[in-house]
């Protein structure tokens, strides 16, 4: 049943005009936009660790830097998703995709759990060193978000 | 020896051929190259904001020259080696290639703006119109790297 969604979101017009005429100007839009995702996310993972913008409370980088990321996120999924209704009966078989949609999803997990419970506490750790699960957090982050560009990269060679 | 000839003899060195032939190598030196880019832009947009006056505004354009430029200084060796590798892997694919060329014309001038942005940001003067132009310049820059970069695959 996925995989006719996937062959149907490839039959699409939409699909099709991506495939013969856009692919590459999508692709560069999408690469412009995750790599502002990946280095404002980053961005705040390190001051999550505790390896940099230490001077900064938490609270002021992550309110002045994410609304950049969401920006950015929203770019990104929509080229992807454009670039995956191009050859989506072809992806659908793509084994670094399907992992690069499991990072995702964990890159996702992560920052909802870090939002709607360990960011409860953040008044007492808003200026010094983050609490352990606030840098496991911040760590994951980091290696997720690396993963999803390894195995996004990956899929294009397959 | 013309460019496709030296093209031609640097792809049959073991280097190129190590490369070429190591299973995963390439995609894994474009992953790290990308990751660089993320970071140097993410930076580079960082400063660019606080010149537009967004973007981490609770900070001092100093202060966030200061955090954020030294990253770009550290990401773009980094990037020079691995783009050089992935050239050495497929010399055929890139040194004929004038979206390469752009690319590379569009970092030197990328590099003189943030070296500008750097130097007006420690002079502490007000933001005027010429700050602003090279702020949207450099984001202007850096995307056109990026663009030009994706384009090598599709240009001949």
């Amino acid at each position: 049943m996925i995989e006719s969604f996937f062959d149907w979101m490839q039959s699409t017009a939409y699909g099709t005009a991506i495939s013969e005429t856009y692919f590459p100007m999508v692709e560069c839009a999408h690469v412009v936009a995750l790599t502002v995702v990946a280095g404002t996310i980053f961005i705040v993972d390190l001051r999550l660790v505790g390896l940099a913008s230490k001077h900064l409370r938490f609270t002021q980088l992550s309110e002045q830097v994410l609304p950049w990321t969401w920006r950015a996120f929203v770019l990104a999924a929509i080229t992807g998703g454009s670039l995956l209704m191009a050859n989506a009966s072809g992806y659908y078989h793509n084994t670094p995709l399907r992992m690069k949609a499991v990072l995702l999803l964990l890159a996702g997990l992560n920052m909802a759990y870090f939002q709607f419970v360990t960011y409860r506490t953040v008044a007492s750790w808003d200026a010094g060193r983050p609490p352990g699960a606030a840098r496991f957090a911040g760590w994951a982050s980091l290696i997720l978000w690396s993963g999803v560009i390894a195995t996004g990269r990956w899929a294009g060679f397959v | 020896m013309t460019i496709a000839e030296f093209s031609e003899s640097l792809s049959a060195t073991a280097v190129s051929q190590f490369i070429q032939t190591t299973d995963g190598l390439i995609p894994s030196l474009q992953t790290v190259h990308i990751i660089c880019i993320a970071v140097l832009w993410g930076s580079a947009l960082m400063v660019d904001l606080r010149v537009l006056g967004t973007g981490l505004k609770s900070e001092s354009l100093r202060a966030v020259a200061d955090r954020f430029i030294p990253p770009i200084w550290v990401c773009i060796p980094i990037l020079l080696v691995t783009g050089v590798l992935l050239i050495v892997a497929e010399p055929g694919r890139t040194l004929t290639n004038p979206s390469f060329y752009l690319k590379m014309v569009s970092l030197i001038l990328a590099i003189f703006v943030t070296l500008y942005l750097r130097g007006f940001a420690r002079g502490a003067k007000p933001v005027t119109g010429l700050p602003v132009a090279l702020a949207i310049l450099s984001m202007l820059l850096w995307m056109t790297i990026i663009v030009a970069g994706r384009y090598i695959a599709y240009t001949t």
